[in-house]
This record gives structure tokens, sequence and C-alpha cells, in this order.
């Protein structure tokens, strides 16, 4: 327990399943494009059920490594959607700002998690598309909820003001999906994956929200090692008070709660 | 007998197109017809029509090793006659009615990589040019068969090589084989039509030019072989030896025939096992999976589509649009515009003519690899048997076949490599995020093109087996690696290098350089074959089976979960409870009703079919697509708005008042039967009677009215958020106030707050209507009518009832009130509203064509006393005579009296209720009060309180009276008067009932026969037109009535036999459906009492879906017998 983190120790590292999940067209591979390559171009890769990518996420304390599911947009493929979603830690729910739909849609997605996924997933509710209604370089909501440390002076912008500046293209106020995500205790950003506006502050918001129980250690090759490792490792040193007892399951504790 | 067989058969083609041969039916009759055309690839429209023992002999060729005598090869097996093919196959397989079901299925089993069809020749008749008849020693028969090969079109005419001759000897009596000679030159001189199409159809198959001489080549243009002839084929031609092959080829076809004259011998199984050559590999493709045969016999629809379509827009094309970019990229010639305008126009006329699959993802994918191959007519009629045949449900609005092949995949990993499944299970790893790609692209986005086209070439020989095995030996071969990998991040990548080196040896070390030589992808064949050649057909289709209902569940109910939520605010004033049992009600009568349509639909084609023997198919074209639409949700898309009629019927099912009184079913003679064949043979009837096995809905105004209140969006078609909305209407509120807003705007037609004299009787007659089976289950207890209404009956049921008496008492009250209380439309009319006096006047007055008594509220005791009260007259006069009834009580009313009421009566006095008036009215009754307040909404049954059910007639007045007879005596005390079998049959409350309720509708028609008279005189002329449905009523009441004159006591003392009755049938019933709902009950019943046990269990196997009921499935075994 003593390991000092921010030594020349390796950081230890989890993976964490997340799954992406909305309406067609709203953004979802753009975003993790975005945040795996940093990149904004239109998708050639077709996508047959769902697309996995992986990306690492730096904590202070620990690596996040992201195992991403991209899911189809088009919406048949939403009945496939209960083999992704399945035991992941994590989900981000898009929609577009610019299209009304897309936040009904987005709901029916939070309520569908948090009946049929693993309990204790995070979910962070994404407004999309957020350079198209905002002029250059205005604010946008950023992690409103939860413990999430927020992000600087994102928060400040009111959405009354955005709305009135940008009524065509907004079809969707700040303050109603705001609203929306505290009553259902989700993560709530406004992103643009054009500009990269709050695309990294998702990925590393969620990571922070991930309960240390439901960590696992590195996946992939030697998965008994990785356990070990993370289960000496530092997981502790973060949050001191709430893994003790569950660290000898910490490895598998987020798999526990997927198994039903 | 056969046709009904054949017609279920039919509905459970619909249902999983590939699965006929499945373990559920194995055991009864497969349907014969599905499993010669999956076995010869053939379209729908064709049925087995002649089968016999033959053998075929061929011409020597060198081509054909081992064969050293010069008699040429040898095969024994079956010639089968359909409409329009000839089919020979040395697969022991027999389509008769007498075969046994193994013989009928025995193609499913390991057929050694020759494909369903096995050696020998699908040869549709106008590709036969002449037939022989041959004596010989051995045989009755033999028949020299010549092909048009070598006559198609003299500038093509294959240059030297003879015309094609197969002989063929008959085993047979003398007599089967003149049968079969008989049909035969019947399809013959029918196939001389298709001349044409088969000329067309050929001019686009490579092998023609193929083996045209160099000369007639230079003459014609090569026909489309696909992208690949103008942006080169994938792949190193020189390494995939595609030369040699092409000289293989030509070789064989020469001697074997090309195109649809082709015989399929094993040098032309192995000939596809090695990889076909680029400019024969579309055409290939065609002929191995029956698509040529579907082009032949519409060479015109993909054209015709296009231009039939042209420039309109649809949701597929929007999603197509989207992917045209993003389908192999990194193939050049989908990098230029004309192969994405290709692979557009191949998509769209597909989406046209299968509307229910319209677009999915990954097809795009697989088209556009089609295209490399094979041109844009051709690749067309190779998507539709992918669709249809080769992968069903997998690109439907539900993709149930594409989970259903995964799970289907899962457990046969799970039998064949158990310590690797344990591993993914322990590991938590979801095999099919790895495997969904590969069978849903074919393969052809996870491997090389190149390996992918090859694993083509096998699966359109060998069906979809195929994708099972590759995938299986992809896992076996990377086991090792596998079972270190703990994620689906390391499962996935230990995948993806394992494609990418598939061009690698096998065994790079070995010291031995013919292993060496082996590459990953031909040990991936040899294994996918060899160790797994197990995988049969039929494995995949018991296995699909197994696994149907458990997919289709978690799809209907993530469907359900989806819908339910989506219903909008209205939605959260109703249980999540409540929200299921409408989703569930709403979609069971949509369904039912689709069903019984195209039931209906099938019995007249079938009749249409018998006289016009196949004319049908040929028509449509592509077989099979119009039935897809059939079926669960799960299995994709099925109606989501349900028009009037449908509405009743859902209506029926949940407000026992939406019941008709007069079913007009042809079956009511059957009345006196006990209700068990009753139930049998009304249920009979089912599938032709326009209401299927349910109680038929009534038809009132009110429902009507409920109907348009409840479509918002105006367009004669209620959505079930409309239902749901409707009812959140009417069942979502607890306050008494906006339940009677509610039921006011309902007939506050021009919404002005105000209902006028017409609507007043309106809500009337539909107050009577919905009371007219009695509230008292509905209306809470109400303890102040109990004293009085004990002394009457001197039983507990007796109060029921009478509170029964009472709401109908009060609402002939509330009509009085309503006219007394009515604001006149001038002001100047009736000043005296307020006056005490005369509302005692009016009240009085309207008496007159009340039941009797005075204002009090008890008026129904006068009748009860003298059964032979104002309401018996009617049951002697059919029709209904309006006019005599009321005069004997109408000379008690004073004068003065009678004049106010003509007053209120008079329609020359308009007048009209406001909602407070008409609340005030309400409120001032205690019975309608509790009916605003609980009895209206409760009247609607949902999840809370499970009725009605179809089958249980309990609500109906046939069944009720039918059983009452029998039950009365043993349950009640009091003195039957008459034998039972005399007296007609009781009617319990119901008869009570009716008569007051005609009374309450008499005084209703009364004031509407008086507003027409009035109107008449003024000659205003046509004011009552809205009198018809009251009226109707009475009549059907009256009807009812009829046989029943004894009626009075005899009634009340069945009474409680009847209501238990009642109570058991619905639980029987709730049972019923419950069971049914499990698929547990339906399936054991008809195969225990044995009689056409198959059938019973197909049609139980169908019925789990459908949610049919009990009766249902014994009518058909009825019907069997
Ligand atoms: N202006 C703008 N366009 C975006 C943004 N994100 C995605 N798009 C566009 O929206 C379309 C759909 O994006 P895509 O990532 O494929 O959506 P998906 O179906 O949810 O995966 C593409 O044309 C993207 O270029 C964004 O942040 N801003
Ligand atoms: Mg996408």
């Amino acid at each position: 327990m003593a390991d000092t983190a921010g030594g020349n120790a390796p950081k230890p590292s989890s993976s964490v399943k997340l799954v992406l999940l909305g309406e067609a067209a709203v953004g979802k591979s753009s975003l993790v494009m975005r945040f795996v390559n940093n990149d904004f171009q239109e998708n050639k890769e077709p996508t047959i059920g769902a697309a996995f990518l992986t990306q690492r996420t730096q904590l202070p304390h620990r690596t996040i490594k992201f195992e991403i599911w991209d899911t189809a947009g088009q919406e048949r493929f939403a009945s496939l959607a209960p083999m992704y979603y399945r035991n992941a830690q994590a989900a981000l729910v898009v929609y577009d700002l610019t299209k009304a739909s897309s936040l009904t849609k987005a709901q029916h997605w939070v309520a569908e998690l948090q009946r049929q996924a693993s309990p204790g997933i995070v979910i962070a509710l994404v407004g999309n598309k957020f350079d198209l209604v905002s002029p250059e370089g205005s604010a946008a909501a950023g992690g409103a909820s939860l413990d999430d440390e927020s992000e600087e002076g994102n928060n400040d912008a009111n959405a009354e003001d955005e709305d009135a500046e940008d009524s065509d293209a907004r079809k969707i106020p700040t303050a109603k999906a705001a609203a929306y995500a505290a009553e259902e205790s989700l993560l709530f950003y406004e992103t643009s994956a054009k500009t990269g506006m709050n695309v990294q502050e998702v990925f590393t918001a969620i990571a922070n929200a991930i309960p240390e129980a439901s960590l696992k250690g590195p996946r992939g090759s030697g998965g008994a090692v990785g356990g070990s490792t993370n289960l000496g490792g530092g997981q502790n040193t973060e949050n001191s008070g709430r893994v003790n007892l569950t660290g000898a399951s910490g490895a598998i504790g987020g798999k526990d709660g997927c198994a039903c | 007998m056969f046709n009904l067989s054949s017609l279920v058969q039919k509905a459970q083609q619909f249902i999983e197109p590939n699965l006929v041969n499945t373990g559920l039916l194995s055991d009864g009759r497969p349907s014969k017809a599905a499993l010669f055309r999956h076995q010869f690839c053939l379209p729908d429209s064709q049925n087995p029509l002649q089968e016999i023992t033959a053998e075929l002999t061929l011409p020597f060729h060198h081509s054909v090793k081992g064969s050293d005598s010069d008699s040429g090869p040898k095969y024994v097996g079956k010639l089968h006659l359909s409409e329009q093919f000839l089919c020979f196959s040395t697969q022991a397989s027999s389509f008769l009615s007498t075969a046994s079901t193994s013989s009928s299925s025995s193609f499913t089993g390991q057929t050694h990589g020759t494909g369903p069809a096995g050696n020998g020749f699908t040869l549709p008749l106008c590709g036969i040019r002449r037939v022989e008849r041959q004596n010989t020693p051995t045989f009755h028969f033999a028949l020299v068969i010549t092909t048009t090969n070598g006559f198609g079109d003299s500038t093509t005419a294959p240059a030297n090589s003879p015309p094609q001759k197969l002989k063929i000897e008959l085993a047979g009596s003398r007599q089967q084989c003149e049968k079969f000679c008989d049909g035969l030159k019947r399809g013959l001189r029918e196939a001389i039509k298709e001349a044409g199409n088969l000329r067309k159809v050929i001019a686009e198959c490579y092998s023609e030019y193929h083996l045209a001489s160099e000369v007639a080549q230079k003459e014609k243009e090569a026909p489309d072989t696909g992208l690949g002839s103008v942006f080169r084929y994938p792949g190193d031609s020189r390494k995939l030896r595609d030369k040699a092959k092409m000289r293989l080829w030509k070789e064989y076809m020469r001697e074997n025939g090309g195109n649809v004259t082709l015989v399929r011998q094993p040098t032309f199984h192995k000939l596809i096992r090695v990889g076909l050559p680029n400019r024969l590999r579309g055409e290939t493709w065609e002929l191995t999976s029956g698509s040529l045969f579907l082009r032949l016999q519409n060479p015109e629809l993909y054209t015709d589509t296009l231009s039939k379509f042209s420039g309109q827009e649809s949701l597929a094309i929007d999603e197509i649009e989207k992917d045209l970019n993003r389908s192999l990229p990194e193939y050049p010639g989908f990098q230029s515009e004309e192969g994405i305008g290709r692979l557009r126009r191949v998509l769209t006329a597909y989406s046209w003519i299968d509307p229910d699959v319209g677009y999915c993802q990954a097809m795009n994918i697989v088209v556009a690899a089609l295209l490399i191959y094979m041109s844009e007519s051709q690749a067309f009629y190779l998507l539709s048997v992918l669709c249809d045949r080769l992968l069903p449900g997998y690109y439907s609005t539900t993709m149930y076949g594409t989970l259903l092949d995964q799970k289907v995949f899962e457990s046969l990993v799970e039998k064949t490599m158990p310590i690797l499944w344990e591993h993914l299970v322990k590991s938590d790893v979801q095999l099919s995020v790895v495997s969904l790609p590969w069978f849903l692209s074919l393969y052809i986005n996870s491997m090389p093109l190149i390996f992918a086209f090859r694993v083509l070439d096998c699966f359109f020989l060998e069906g979809p087996k195929v994708l099972f095995q590759i995938g299986l030996a992809i896992l076996r071969i990377n086991g090792e690696e596998l079972l270190d990998a703990t994620d689906d991040g390391t499962f996935i990548s230990v995948l993806k290098s394992y494609f990418s080196r598939l061009d690698e040896s096998a065994h790079p070390k070995s010291e031995n350089p013919k292993l060496r030589a082996v590459t990953r992808f031909q040990e991936l064949m040899v294994v996918a074959f060899k160790e797994f050649a197990g995988i049969t057909q039929e494995t995949i289709s018991n296995q699909r089976a197994k696994h149907k209902d458990a997919v289709l569940d978690n799809i209907e109910n993530f469907a359900k979960r989806t819908s339910i939520r989506n219903l909008g605010p209205d939605s959260k004033r109703l249980s999540v409870n409540d929200l299921g049992f409408l989703y569930d009600r709403f979609y069971g009568v949509l369904y039912e009703r689709q069903t019984r349509m195209e039931m209906l639909q099938q019995e007249a084609d079938r009749k249409a079919k018998a006289t016009s023997a196949r004319a049908n198919e040929t028509v449509t074209g592509i077989a099979g697509n119009s039935g897809v639409a059939m079926g669960r949700v799960g299995l994709g898309p099925s109606p989501t708005q349900m028009d009037y009629d449908a509405f009743r019927e859902f209506l029926a099912g949940i407000a026992k008042w939406a019941v008709t009184d007069s079913p007009s079913s042809p079956h009511r003679e059957s009345h006196d039967k006990p209700s068990y064949f009753n139930g049998s043979v009304r249920s009979r009837s089912v599938s032709l009677s326009p209401w299927g096995s349910g109680p038929e809905p009534a038809d009132h105004e009110f429902m009507q009215r409920l109907f348009r209140r409840w479509d918002k969006d105006m367009n004669s078609v209620l959505s079930l958020q409309n239902v749901v909305s409707g009812l959140a209407g009417v069942k979502g509120s607890s306050d008494i106030m906006s339940n009677i807003s509610y039921f006011f705007e309902l007939y506050d037609d021009d919404g002005d707050g105000r209902v006028d004299r017409e609507g007043i009787l309106r809500i009337s007659e539909a107050l009577l209507f919905l009371s007219r089976r009695g509230m008292s289950d509905v209306l809470s207890p109400n303890a102040s009518t109990t004293d009085f209404s004990q002394s009457l009956n001197g039983s507990t049921d007796g109060r029921r009832e009478n509170r029964d008496e009472q709401f109908l008492s009060s609402i002939s009250a509330f009509i009085r009130r309503c006219f007394e209380y009515a604001d006149p439309d001038h002001a100047s009319n009736r000043e005296g509203k307020s006056d005490a006096n005369s509302v005692h006047d009016s009240a009085k007055a309207f008496d007159a064509f009340s039941i009797g008594g005075d204002e009090d509220d008890e008026d129904l005791l006068d009748l009860d006393d003298k059964p032979k009260s104002p309401a018996t007259p009617t049951n002697t006069s059919p029709p209904p005579d309006l006019d005599a009834t009321p005069k004997p009580n109408n000379q008690t009313p004073s004068r003065t009296n009678a004049k106010s009421a003509n007053l209120a009566l008079d329609p020359a006095n308009p007048l009209h209720l406001t909602l407070p008036t008409f609340r005030m009215l309400i409120l001032a009754d205690e019975q309608l009060e509790t009916f605003f307040d609980t009895a209206f909404a409760n009247s609607f049954r949902l999840s809370d309180a499970p009725v009605p059910s179809s089958a249980s007639a309990s609500s109906n007045l046939t069944t009720f009276s039918n059983l009452s007879g029998g039950r009365s005596s043993s349950v009640s005390a009091a003195p039957v008067p008459g034998a039972g079998g005399v007296v007609a049959p009781g009617k319990g409350i119901r008869g009570m009932l009716d008569n007051i309720v005609s009374d309450g509708m008499r005084v209703a028609a009364e004031v509407r026969r008086r507003m027409d008279e009035a109107q008449r005189e003024l000659e205003a002329g046509g004011g009552g037109a809205g009198g018809v449905h009251g009226q109707g009523e009475e009549e059907d009441e009256h009807e009812e009535l009829e046989h029943d004159d004894a009626r009075s006591t005899y009634a009340r003392s069945v009474r409680e036999g009847d209501r238990d009755l009642l109570d058991g049938a619905e639980t029987a019933d709730v049972q019923v459906q419950q069971g049914e709902s499990k698929g547990v009950n339906l399936m054991d019943q008809p195969v225990v009492e044995g009689i056409s046990g198959a059938v019973g269990l197909k049609v139980g196997d169908e019925s789990r879906g459908r949610e049919r009921t009990g009766s249902d499935a014994s009518k058909i075994v009825e019907f069997e017998r």
C-alpha cells in the first residue's frame, strides 16, 4: 500500500469498456475519432455492428485504457446494442444539439442502460456539434454533474444567453439537457468533434467517475499477472476509504455485476 | 386436408424460411415442396410434381477421370419434375407425399462438397430442345434429352462441340414411367413460352461467350462480368492461376454444358473448391445459388424496377447514399462514379422490391463485392436470394436472423470447443461481437478480398453452413492464442493479425516443402470442411429452431421497452404494467388481424391457383418477398397503425361494453350444443370470420367518437401512442372533474363548450350503451343500496344486480334532468329554469317516457315487482315499436306536465347543455358520480384486471345463455320454472338488464322520434340521422330477448351460476393465454391427442408467437381430420 504513485514505478493501468450509443449521425464515430486520433474527417471505415477502438487516458494516479465500442448508425442495429453494452462500465450517450429528436433517442438509451446494463455503469450524456450553434470561441456546458472537478470556466456559459444567440441551429437548450442529466445523475457535456472541444474532457470525466471497485487490471496478455499487479498497486492510493474491502476482488468486481 | 396443411406450412415458411426442416417439424410432415426448392435452389413457384428413380448416363469425356469405358460416367439418383424444371440429383432424396421425412431431408446431411443438389443437373424445361424415348432391354424407358446447349444462338454456338445429350433411364413400373413422361410432356409444352427469356438470360452469361468460337467472339461484345473487367479483379491473377482455371472450365463446360444446362459432376465441385476464375465467378455464383433461375423467370425485373421508381425518394435511399463511399473504398472500382453508380442502383432497386428489408448496412459491402464479378442485374437477383434464402432475417429491420445465427454459432462453439468456450465465458468476452461481422458481411470485411471470395464460392454452392464451418475453423486454428486473450481488444487483435496473414505458409518451419507450400487459407479450408464436416445444414436448422424463440423474445422485449419508453409524456400517466399490457394488446390485435387477412388471402389464392395452375409466381418475379412482413414483431416490420375496425376489436378486448350483443357470426345456430363443441365450431370459422376468435365488437357511435378523439393526427388510424394517450385521458386522471369534462368534450363537436339537444341524446345513449352489460363489477361497492336489494332478492347477487338497475334508473333520471336544466339557446324561452316547481313538473313529464316510478331514484322498483313492465311488449314485436310502448304510461301525466316536457323536447326551442350544467347533473346523482369517478375508467381493463380475452365468450351473450341452462339447477336453490331444456336459456342478469336498457333506449328513442316528427313538420328535414345507432342497438337487444318470454324469476335464480361460469371462463382463459405465451400447453395437447399431431404441433409452435387461442389450435386439428 505504500507505493508512491508519483515515482518511477509505472502507474497502474486499468481497462474500461465503454460503449457509444445514440441516434444515427449525431457524431458518435467522429467523437471517437477525435478522441483516439485527434482527427476529424469523413468516416471511411465501414462499420458492421460496431467498431472497436482503444485509447489510453492518463489520470494523475493511473492509466485508463478505454476499450471503445462505437455502435453502428442505422436504426435497425439498435437491437444489437445489448450485445455491446453488456458488461460495459461506461457509456457515452450522444445527441445532436441541432436535432431535437436526438435527445429523445438519447433519453431512451439512458433508460435502457439504467435498466439493462451493468449496475453502476457510468453514463455521460453528450450534446455534440457545438461548433454549429456557437459563434467562434463561445463556451459550452461541461462537467455539470457528479463529483467531477469542474472544468475551468466552462460552466459559466449561461444557457439563456446562448439560446438567444443561436436560436436557429440549436434545438436543445443546454439547461434542458443539463436538468435531465442532473435528474438522472449523468455526466453532462456539450462537445464538438469538429473542433475537439470538450472531447478529451468527457473521457477524462468518465475515467474519474468509474468506481475504483469496478476497475479491472490491465487486460490483455497475462490476465492473471495483470490482476495481481492491480491489487498490489495504486488502487488504494487515490481514494483511501473506498476500496479496502473490495481490494481482493477488485480485479473482477466490475464483472460480477454484469454476469446477469 | 392437403390444402390446409400446405397453408400451415406456408405460414411456417414465412416465419422462418429456412426452418422448414427443423426438429420441431420433422416428426410431422415438413414442407416437401420447400425442401425440394431448397435442394435445387429453385424459385418459390416450383413444386415437386413427379419423381422417379433413374440412372443418368453421360457421354465419355476426358475431363472426367477414372471412367475408362467409353460409355461415360453413370449416376444413379432421383429425377424430379416441377412445373418448370427437370432436376436430377444423386442425393437420395424424395419429396413424394408418401416418402419418409428422412428421405426428404437427406440432403441436409453431409454433402461432401457437392452442395445439396449433389451430382446431376437442374434443367429449366425451356432449356430442353428435344426428348426422345428409347427402349432398352433393362428399363422400361430411357429418355435422351438434347439440351439447347450448342443451339442457343447461331453466333455464339460453341465451335466444335456436339449437341449435349443426356441419357436417362427410368426405373419404375411402366405406369410410373408413363406418368412421369406425361408430366414432362405437359411441362415442355408450357416451356416454349419461356424460350425468349432463356435467350436473354444466357446472352448475359460469360460461359456462352467463353465457349463460342473465336470468330463468333469477335462479332460479339463480351458479357458484363463485373467491375473487375474494368478495374481489375482483386489478387494477382497469375498467382491465382486464372488462365489455367479458365481452360479447365472451358473443357468442363464444353462437355457438360454451361449455365442452365450444366451437368454437375465431381469435377465441377472440385473446380469450385479451388476457387473460381474471375470471369466465370459471377455466373457460377448465380448458378449455384439459384439466382439465375429467378432472373430467368423475370429477366426485366431489375431494369423495370429502376425505371418504375426512378426519381422517387425513400429513407432507404438516404441511408444507401451515406454508405456508398464506404463500401470497399480500397477497391478502385468504388473510387469511381461508375462503381458507385452500380452499387447505388442495385441497392436502390432492391430496396424497392423488398421494402421490408429496404436497406441494411452491410448489404452495401456484400453487393459491392458481388459487383466486382457480376453485372448489376445479376447482383440484384443474387441479393434477393441472399436475403430470402441464404441469410434469412439477417438484414431485416430487427436483424433477428443475424442475432439468431450468432446464438447458433455460439452454441456450436460451446459444443465443439468446450475449453475455448469456457475461457470466453470466464473472461467475459462475448463471442458474437467478434463473429457478427463475419456473418453479416460474409467475411468480406474481415478477410482479404481474395480469400473472402473463395469462401463465397463455397457458400453459394453449399449454403449457410459454410459460414459456420469457416467461423469454427478460424477459432480452432487460433485456439491457443485465444486462450491467452482475456478481453475484447486482445481477442480482436489476435484474429485481425490472423486474417492479415492468410496468404502465408501454414507450416513455415516444416521440412516438407509440400507442407510448407500450404497456405494458412488452405489450412482454414481443410479444417473447415474436414474437421467440421459434421456441421451440416440440418445442424444449423435444428439449432436455429432451438434458439429461435429466445432470440425473438429478446428482440421483442427490447422493441417493447423501446416502444413503451417512446410513447410520449401522456404515457407517464399509466403504469408500466398497463403500458406493457397495451403494447401487447395493440400489436396482438393488429397481428391477429393481419394473420387473418393473410389466411383469407391465401385461401383465395389457393382457389385461384387451383384453376390457373402456376401463372402466379411468374408474375411476381421474385418469390417469397411478400410474406416476410408476416410474423412476430421480432421478425420485422409489422403494421403499427389501427384503423377503426381494428380499434373496435381492440376495445372489445379490454372493455366488455365494446362487445356486440348480436354477433353476426354464422355459427349462432350452434347455440344448443355444449360449450365445448360450441367453442370448436365457433373457432372453425375463426380464420374466415372477420373477427377471428375474439368476441365480435360492437359498433356504437360512442366508439366512433372515442376513435376520432384519440386520432390526434387526424389520419383515421391510431398509433400505439394515440391509444396510450387516449387511454391516459380516460384512465390516467384520478380527478372526477376532468373525467366529466373528457366525456363532455367527446360530444362537444364544435368545441364551443355546449352540447345541443342531439348531443344530450347521444350522451344518454352512450351512457346506456356503456352500462348495458351492467356496471356492477366496476362500480365501487355502495352500501346504501344494500337493504333495499336484499329485500327484493334475498341474495347478495341481487344487490349487485340492483346496483345495475339503479344505475340505469340514474341514467333515465339524467336524461330527464338534462332537458330540465339545459340552457335554452334563446334565454327568453326558459326563465322558469330555476323555478323549483317547473323543474318538478318537467321532471314528472319526462317520467312519462321513463321506466315508471316517481322522482325517486329507485324507479326500477316497479319494474322488478312487475316483470311485465313496459319493456315486455317489445319482445313480441320486432322491430321495436317505439310508438306503442310508452302509450300506457303516457296517459298518466297531466296536461301541463306534458306540455312542459314538450317544450323541452321541442326542436323549435333549441337548447344546449354546458359543461358546468353537465357536471352538476352528474354530481347530483350518486351512481353517475361513481361512474365518472372510477367506473368509466375501470371499464377499460388493462393489466390490473386482465380480462377479456379473445376466446372468452364470457362477456358474450351467446355463450352466457348457453351455459346457464345446464348449471342453473345445481347452483341455484331457487325453484326453476319448467324443465331446464324447455325454458329458453336463462338470461340471468343479462335478461334483466336488457329489459331495462331497452327501456332507457326507448326513452332516448322516443325523444328522438318526437324531435324527428317535429322536425319533419318544420320541414327542416333529416335531423335524425344520428338515431341509427341507438335504434340498431335496441334491435340487437331485442333480438336477444326474442325466445325469452319466461325470463323473470327464472332469470334471477340462475344468475349465481352464470356468474360463476363467467368467472371460471375468464380464469380458464387467462390460463390458456399464459400457457400460450410460454408455448407449453398448446405444444403438447394436439400431439397427445394424436390426431394429426404433426399439424397440431406446427400450429402450436406458430401460435406461441402469435398468441393464438387454444381453440384455434384444436380448430386446425379438426380441419385436418
Ligand atoms: N459540424 C459538426 N459536424 C459533426 C460533428 N460531429 C460529427 N459531425 C458530422 O456529422 C455526421 C455524422 O457523423 P458520424 O460520426 O458518422 O455520426 P454517427 O452516425 O453517430 O457515428 C458526419 O457528417 C460528421 O462529419 C461536430 O462536432 N460538428
Ligand atoms: Mg458511426
